[in-house]
């Protein structure tokens, strides 16, 4: 469970990104975080993976305070807990597919047995396997996003961090995307997916929508 | 124990070929200042143990004779009193010089054997036992005969006597020396015929050579020439070594100084190469932070790239140094070095590694260059993996 305890932020430059939100995620629930660019969305996703800390308040998953970890715990919190897929995927150019998708097990120094079952089987979920060795720069967007995922799902995290996943993408792109979290929600994970892609609205399968203006809740 | 972690490993390899122009110029700035600095100890070594064997083959005691300060000739009538003091074992007189060959832009030592004396040098012993020469022949230094035949002088030199007169002696032959450095410029002649060129009268001499039976009774003896002849300059070869290696070592230094802002400046290009980090990079650490990796796990991964690169250039900078000196023979460096009478130096070094000196090259250039690659991915990764990546 994710829980969101009284949380500010404000940035360096004195921007109110959140103010006083109080927010909580069951274990297996598929949320859509909805509002307008700079209400605040993806400030909360990254606080939830320890990529950012709070101003005040103070953010517990599994009852663990995640904003009061060191770095390098933090790191290791990501590492087995969260697949973050990022808006404009982060991925790295001028790697090849496959590469991008290891590099979250690269500091595990798995064997070599375990590793190739762990990157086949998330490259054949992702359909991404016939690209393997492409480098990344030269995939569609589609494609890219499809790595991003694999890259995500790689470690088998029980939490998904979605910002914006629709957003470079056109309506048949974004329909399979749909379809993919389809079946990570069906694999019983905590999806947090942060949009204002109208899309994500009407899906039967979303368990909540909360909205999000200013920095401020205004209805979950 | 903890296994190697060859991921880690082939992403650094990745790396370093992912950002190839940066780390291929990195590498040849690397590579060319190991392989100077290289260039510079290995002459250095070499000519010092070329110097030190000359020097060994000295004679203990050289005494000369000074004319209002000045050096003058020694009367070999000496000869016979300085054997009857106690300790000397024997004295040779010599007759040598410089002889200025200034259409030739060089200068030769002349030296002069007389088959019947005792020499104090292997080199010339040997030539004094096994080559008959008579007055009007000499035998010349490898670096003599290239010079003299440049000049067209292949069979014989004519030499320029005091009075004006010249004097045809024909070359008889070509020698070799226990050091290189010693052969490369001499001249062995007929000991009256160099008197003539010299202007020298008979039985005068450049310097005595004196051996003592004891080399704990050197001081002693000195100490009693000076006193019978207040005149006479008397120095011990390992004064005149400290003097000699002083002199050596200060054109070292010298070099050195010169060498060092050069690095300097180097270090400088490598410094900046290496730790402005490009933003492309600034993000590729905050992405994996992002998706798990630890700091220590960024700099591991940094170590590797910068060690695989520094040792790599490392071992070829030594391995050209090696090429250049022993090989090529260091042109342009060792002259550098030598306080040499001819324009050209061609004897060989001789080879010396000094793992000392391979132990500060690498100290010199491999860590430094690991310090240098990350300190600056450090500072990135202990920033806010979100304020890297956004």
């Amino acid at each position: 469970m994710i829980r969101l305890e009284h949380i500010s932020k404000i940035y360096d430059n004195d921007i109110v990104a959140l103010d006083d939100i109080n927010l909580i995620f069951a274990e297996g629930e598929l949320v859509i975080l909805k509002g307008v660019s700079g209400s605040g969305k993806s400030t909360i996703l990254s606080l939830i993976a320890g990529l950012l800390k709070p101003t005040k308040g103070d953010v517990l998953v599994d009852k663990k305070h995640i904003s009061k970890l060191p770095d390098h715990f933090c790191s290791q919190y990501r590492r087995d807990n969260i697949g973050f897929i990022f808006q404009k995927y982060n991925l790295i150019p001028t790697l090849s597919v496959v590469d991008n998708i290891l590099l979250p097990l690269i500091p595990l120094n798995l064997d070599e047995k375990e590793l190739h079952v762990k990157l086949e089987s998330v490259m054949k979920m992702f359909s991404i396997v016939h690209k393997k060795d492409i480098i990344v720069k030269n995939l569609s967007g589609g494609e890219q996003q499809r790595t991003a995922i694999a890259r995500a799902n790689v470690n088998n995290p029980k939490i998904i961090l979605a910002d914006e996943p629709t957003a470079n993408l056109d309506e048949k792109l974004s329909l399979e995307f749909i379809k993919i979290l389809k079946e990570l929600k069906s694999l019983n994970k905590t999806i947090i997916i942060a949009t204002h892609d109208p899309l994500f609205f009407d899906l039967d399968f979303v368990d909540r929508i909360v909205e999000i203006h200013n920095g401020k809740l205004v209805c979950s | 124990m903890k296994k190697i972690n060859f991921y880690l490993l082939e992403y650094a390899i990745n790396y370093i070929l992912r950002y190839k122009s940066k780390n291929i110029f990195i590498s040849i700035v690397l590579t060319l200042l190991v392989a100077i600095l290289a260039s510079f100890f290995f002459v250095q070594n070499s000519l010092k143990l070329e110097f030190e064997s000359t020097l060994d083959a000295q004679p203990q005691i050289i005494i000369t004779n000074q004319k209002a300060g000045r050096d003058t000739t020694v009367d070999e009538k000496v000869i016979d009193k300085l054997l009857n003091i106690n300790g000397v074992g024997d004295v040779v007189s010599r007759v040598w010089g410089y002889y200025d060959f200034s259409h030739m832009n060089a200068k030769f030592i002349l030296v002069g054997i007389d088959e019947f004396e005792n020499q104090d040098n292997a080199t010339l012993a040997s030539i004094a036992q096994n080559v008959d020469l008579n007055v009007s022949s000499m035998l010349v230094g490898q670096g003599v005969k290239k010079t003299l035949s440049n000049s067209y002088y292949r069979k014989y030199f004519n030499f320029i006597l005091p009075d004006g007169e010249s004097k045809k002696i024909y070359i008889a032959g070509t020698f070799k020396a226990t050091t290189q450095f010693e052969s490369n410029d001499m001249i062995v002649m007929n000991k009256d015929t160099l008197r003539n060129i010299f202007g020298y009268k008979k039985q005068e001499a450049t310097d005595l050579a004196v051996t003592v039976n004891n080399p704990k009774e050197i001081a002693s003896v000195i100490l009693k020439i000076q006193n019978m002849y207040p005149t006479f300059k008397v120095v011990a070869r390992k004064d005149l070594k400290t003097v000699l290696q002083s002199q050596f070592n200060t054109k070292s230094s010298l070099f050195l100084i010169l060498f060092m802002v050069s690095l300097f400046t180097f270090f400088m290009i490598i410094y900046d190469k290496s730790s402005g980090l490009s933003s492309e990079e600034k993000k590729e650490i905050g992405i994996l932070k992002a998706i798990g990796w630890r700091v220590e796990d960024v700099l591991k991964a940094r170590f590797y790239e910068a060690l695989i690169l520094s040792f790599f250039s490392y071992i070829i900078g030594i391995i050209i140094a090696l090429f250049f000196v022993y090989i090529l023979n260091a042109p342009i460096l060792k002259n550098i070095f030598i306080d040499y009478h001819t324009i050209e130096n061609n004897f060989k070094l001789p080879f010396v590694l000094d793992y000392e000196t391979l132990l500060l090259l690498f100290l010199l250039s491999v860590p430094v260059y690991l310090f240098a690659t990350i300190i600056p991915s450090w500072r990135v990764a202990t920033l806010d993996a979100d304020e890297v990546i956004r």
